[in-house]
């Protein structure tokens, strides 16, 4: 654990500066829908841009608003007061209108020399997955002629491997809550799920291996309520943990540091067009249009598997996508008779915790748990 | 619904701007100072103070055509459902010519509808507003949208047949609402995305993004897009286009002869009855007016203590309080960033040519052209420049509308990028543009006050002109 | 049989002390720098009052802030949040109540029960203190006149001047603006209470109230605000005998009573 540990405290963990020894260029990126394989193959390391929950923006604040969200305030914080200096280049997506302010301004004030924006379609359809096929592609090409890479469908297929690979490991800790006993805690899922882009691919696999080795010999967690927590773009592990000592465990979530991350679902063999798919069809974002029924349907069914008892969905302050799909979400989940909490919550703000503990232990009463 | 909230939204919002036009309809064309006295006299305060402003004799006769025209529109809609046609309901920011174009399809502009409720109606849109929010929608989203789909939510009011996300990709707290209304309410939703690439390739794909939602609407309309339509509403584009440009070189003028408050005829113009004969009428009258003033030597000697543009959007809750304010004051309102369309004529050769046309007219639309471009800074910025150029504006105001997070996201960017191409200063103002209780007009003019005096004149960028 | 309520706010706090189906005795302090401090020296003097000590006591609870803290020191025996107990309190006072307004310094929370007090909905403030108390301490600060002056003298308000929609920081300097505009200060502090209302009514709307409604917390004592919630409501709101700042306490007292049975 204290591997999994010093990867979600610091931001400049130890395989970053192993990388940096060895020569290896590191690329950060934001947003779920960025295939990572294709900086794998690439030779890269991918590294997702994090904040950890601090939440000072002192000199982010003289580019973003008070209007804009606060984990991307945190976030270009980081990328202005060289905390993120490590990075070699960065790679841009149109995740949400908070995250390409947060993009735009952080190459205004600090640029980095490899700077690349994938346009992420808004829509899953046909036309919609050319056009990704084909951003895919100008990633690729962009990669190997700033990096000198060599990208190849050889490298690409080994990379969906390993992704593959890492996918499986991670549903088989997370649904292991799913059927009696809750031996991890909703807390301890999000630490993986932030340490995921915090090193490479395969050290990452040692590191889920390890953790599976522990799961039977572990003591199971009481348990006063099962939760599920859903919502906006968060890594603050400390807040769910914080949350989780009220006594309601989250055994399911929506988070894009959780649920999220593992869905690979794709039919396409040619791997550009696999990943396409992979990233497009099963992106269970709000910032997707046209397909709120799938992503009704995947937490409903995650939340009969998890025979869960409440659901508390989260949204950060200014963040418009997660706030309104929470109210037609929990309109649908008291429809299906599950409680719901709606939480609005600054980003990092530590102080408020009591006033986000107060409404979660009410809720829990109002569950009679 | 809880009663409560039901009880205060009362009726919808679009059944009482229509109850309120079709009266105003019926005034004479020209009212004397006495019959315009009586009517402020019977109309409550809120609707009064901007019928007080509207039908003032300097620009009577634009705003009697501008009215005619919105009355068309919402008489339009409302027969709509009688006559077998199909109401769509679309974002400012979506060209409605195409929509003109369908024999069986009206075109319906949220935001026109919440300006007009804004402006007319006693108690603004607030009501609508808190309904919304009795919801548990979060407070900042946007209000132009939020009030006239508050008001539909509620389900108290008319609703269409089918809703256009025309801000996909480039707005999206405004196609996240659509989106809700067209889930809750049950509507169908067309999605036309604009993808942030400004080359060819994004052209491209909106082109056939494009030709898909028209796919749509024939589906929905039950005909298919016919040519003889499609050059009738070409033609009357390219006269509202002429119009435009002829209204755009008359703002060059020093002093500035076209009155603030047209650039909100303007964009009503251009959000729901462009490629119409009412839009030609209405923009006809803007110009009129405007080359009068140009040419009366009383007009042109007066004071300009300062010519002011609006970055992004203005207020639009009290008219008199601040267009007639502004006015008074000296200062040229010389609109906002909701005239930065650029539009080009169409090439009436062929459909396509048509097609083509209005397509990349929508590519180029107000903040489709801005925020939804590769960059959200850079567009927006290069368009602010070449706006400060042409008008020959010396100073320029962010209104600070709390729910548009792109552009405060890039604010700070494009104040110091401003400044530094041009000298011209910004002052950055927060508030909401269709909520008075946000921020209070008197608080705004102080705030713009103080710029004037202060930031503006000081830097000796002032264009005083007496003749 | 004895059952203690203690209710630590951000100004003041409570103690209750349940005897039966009474109150037997309570008391209010206003707060000191720990929570622990105030719930010890609070429940000691409502304890006192009738010559009892914490050992008279079969069961207390705690609720509000440092209620966890105020467990751990053995003050009470559970903890509850402010809302149950609140919910709880108010029910108990008027059985036909199911939506309780609770506006106290720092929160604001709308809540709904059933018929037998329990908690069904809630909605309460997010980080932002413009729809409690607090908004009223600066406003009236700001106005030169005290929080309990601002009910009555906005009673005499010739029209009425509407904060906007801010936080209390900008409504402070507004204030300011309309003063040195020569606006009178009743006619502001009418404002400030519509404004203050405003804001409790977005919470109102979002947990969708049900009849019949009633007010706790300090606020509750400003007629002024429960005019405007009234007129907003379109309904009358009930009224008590007992103080409404001690509701929460009185709702912690009313829990414990009701664990006793299922944890002793």
């Amino acid at each position: 654990m204290t591997v999994l540990n010093s990867l979600t405290g610091v931001i400049k963990n130890e395989y970053v500066q192993q990388a940096r020894a060895r020569g290896q260029k590191i690329v950060g990126y934001a947003c779920l829908a960025t295939p990572r394989e294709v900086l794998d193959a690439a030779g890269l390391f991918p590294y997702r841009l994090k904040a950890l929950g601090k939440g000072e923006t002192e000199m982010a604040d003289a580019y973003l608003s008070r209007f804009n969200c606060g984990f991307c305030r945190s976030c270009l914080q980081l990328g202005l007061d060289g905390t993120y200096d490590f990075l070699d280049g960065i790679i841009e997506t149109n995740g949400c209108d908070h995250l390409r302010g947060m993009f735009e301004n952080w190459q205004y004030a600090a640029p980095r020399s490899f700077f690349h924006y994938v346009r992420v379609p808004h829509l899953a359809d046909a036309d919609s997955m050319r056009w990704f096929v084909e951003e895919i592609e100008l990633l690729i090409e962009a990669l190997n002629e700033h990096f000198g890479a060599d990208v190849n469908d050889y490298k690409l297929n080994k990379a969906i491997e390993i992704q593959d690979q890492i996918a499986a490991k991670m549903r088989r800790i997370y649904e292991s809550r799913w059927g009696g006993e809750i031996k991890v805690s909703g807390h301890e899922i999000m630490s993986l799920m932030v340490a995921e882009g915090s090193l490479p691919a395969p050290d990452f696999v040692k590191l889920l291996d390890g953790f599976i080795g522990t799961l039977e010999d572990r003591k199971p967690i009481n348990c006063r309520a099962r939760l599920f927590m859903g919502g906006a773009a968060t890594d603050e592990i400390g807040l769910i943990a914080e949350l989780e000592q009220l006594g309601g465990l989250m055994v399911a979530d929506s988070f894009c540091f959780g649920g999220r991350l593992f869905l690979r679902e794709a039919v396409a063999k040619a791997p550009v067009h696999r990943l396409a798919e992979i990233y497009l069809n099963n992106l269970m974002c709000p910032r997707m249009f046209m397909n709120y029924p799938q992503r009704k349907a995947f937490i409903l069914e995650m939340i009969e598997k998890a025979a869960v008892d409440g659901a508390v969905l989260f949204h950060n302050k200014f963040c418009d996508l997660h706030g309104i799909e929470n109210v037609k979400l929990k309109m649908n989940l008291e429809e299906a008779g599950l409680p719901v909490l709606l939480l609005e919550k600054e980003y990092g703000a530590g102080a408020d915790i009591g006033r986000l503990k107060t409404r979660v232990q009410a809720f829990l009463e109002r569950l009679k748990r | 619904m809880n009663s409560i909230s039901k009880q205060a939204s009362q009726t919808g919002l679009f059944s009482r701007v229509y109850s309120l036009f079709s009266v105003l309809k019926k005034l004479p064309p020209q009212l004397s100072e006495e019959e315009l006295e009586g009517l402020i006299k019977v109309l409550p305060a809120d609707s009064a103070n901007s019928m007080k402003s509207l039908l003032k004799p300097s620009i009577q006769q634009a705003s009697m055509t501008f009215i005619q025209m919105l009355s068309t529109a919402l008489e339009e809609t409302k027969a709509a459902k009688q006559s077998g046609k199909k109401v769509v309901l679309a974002p400012f920011n979506f060209p409605p010519e195409i929509i003109h174009a369908f024999d069986n399809l009206v075109p319906i502009t949220t935001e026109v509808l919440t300006t007009l409720g804004v402006v007319a109606l006693e108690g603004q849109g607030e009501r609508y507003w808190s309904y919304a929010m009795g919801l548990g929608l979060p407070d900042h989203l946007c209000s132009a949208n939020t009030i006239d789909l508050g008001s539909m939510l509620s389900g108290m009011d008319f609703e269409p047949d089918a809703i256009i996300s025309g801000c996909v990709g480039s707005c999206d707290v405004n196609s996240k609402t659509h989106e809700f209304v067209s889930l809750l309410v049950g509507l169908p939703q067309i999605a036309l995305e604009k993808p942030p690439d400004n080359t060819a390739r994004g052209l491209k794909i909106f082109k056939n993004n494009y030709y898909k939602m028209i796919r749509q609407l024939e589906e929905l309309a039950g005909e298919e897009l016919k040519d003889e339509n499609l050059r009738m509403v070409a033609e009357k584009v390219n006269r509202c286009t002429e119009l435009y440009r002829d209204l755009w070189e008359l703002k060059k003028q020093i002093p500035c002869p076209v009155p603030g408050i047209f650039s909100l005829f303007i964009c009503a113009t251009r959000f729901a009855m462009w490629g119409r004969d009412e839009g030609i009428k209405t923009l006809e009258s803007c110009l009129a007016v405007s080359r009068r003033n140009f040419e009366s030597e009383a007009y042109r000697s007066r004071e300009e203590a300062a010519r002011v543009f609006w970055i992004y959007l203005s207020y639009y809750y009290d008219l008199v309080r601040f267009y007639d304010w502004m006015e008074e004051n000296h200062i040229s309102n010389m609109g906002d960033a909701l005239q930065l369309a650029f539009p080009e004529p169409l090439d009436l050769s062929s459909r396509e040519t048509i097609l083509d046309g209005m397509i990349e007219s929508a590519w180029n639309n107000v903040m489709t052209r801005q925020m939804g471009a590769a960059s959200m800074s850079q567009r927006w910025i290069e368009d602010i420049v070449y706006v400060i150029k042409e008008w020959h504006i010396n100073g320029t105001i962010y209104c600070g509308h709390h729910s548009c997070k792109q552009t405060w996201s890039v604010f700070s960017m494009a104040r110091n990028e401003v400044l530094k191409r041009t000298g011209v200063p910004t002052l950055g103002l927060q508030g909401d543009s269709w909520i008075r209780s946000m921020t209070p007009m008197s608080v705004i003019q102080e705030e713009i006050e103080q710029f004037v005096h202060n930031v503006i004149n000081k830097r000796g960028r002032r264009r005083r002109t007496r003749a | 049989m004895l059952y203690g309520g203690i209710d630590v706010g951000s100004l003041t706090a409570q103690a209750v002390v349940l005897k039966d189906n009474a109150i037997y005795s309570f008391q209010s302090i206003r707060v000191k720098p720990n929570p622990v401090d105030s719930a010890a020296t609070v429940l000691e003097g409502a304890l006192k009052e009738k010559g009892l000590t914490l050992k008279d006591l079969c069961f207390c609870v705690s609720t509000g802030y440092g209620r966890e803290q105020i467990q751990k020191e053995g003050l009470s025996r559970e903890n509850m949040s402010e809302i149950s107990c609140h919910g709880k309190g108010a029910w108990w006072v008027l059985p036909q109540v199911r939506t309780i307004i609770d506006i106290g310094g720092q929160d604001a929370k709308v809540i709904r029960v059933d018929k037998d007090g329990e908690l069904v909905n809630f909605v309460m403030n997010d980080k932002c203190a413009a729809g409690t108390g607090r908004f009223l301490d600066v406003m009236s600060k700001t106005l030169g006149i005290s929080v309990e002056e601002l009910g009555p003298l906005s009673f005499k308000a010739q029209q009425v001047i509407e904060m906007s929609n801010r936080c209390s920081i900008f409504c402070e300097t507004e204030v300011h603006h309309y003063l040195q505009r020569g606006a009178s200060p009743a006619d502001l502090a009418a404002g400030i209470n519509r404004t203050m209302a405003g804001r409790v009514m977005a919470l109102v709307r979002r947990v969708g109230p049900e009849k019949e409604i009633t007010m706790t917390g300090g606020v509750a004592k400003n007629q002024s605000v429960r005019k405007e919630l009234e007129k907003a409501m379109g309904t009358r709101m009930l009224t008590y005998h007992v103080d409404s700042q001690i509701i929460g306490a009185l709702g912690a007292a009313l829990i414990a009573r009701q664990l006793r049975g299922v944890k002793q």
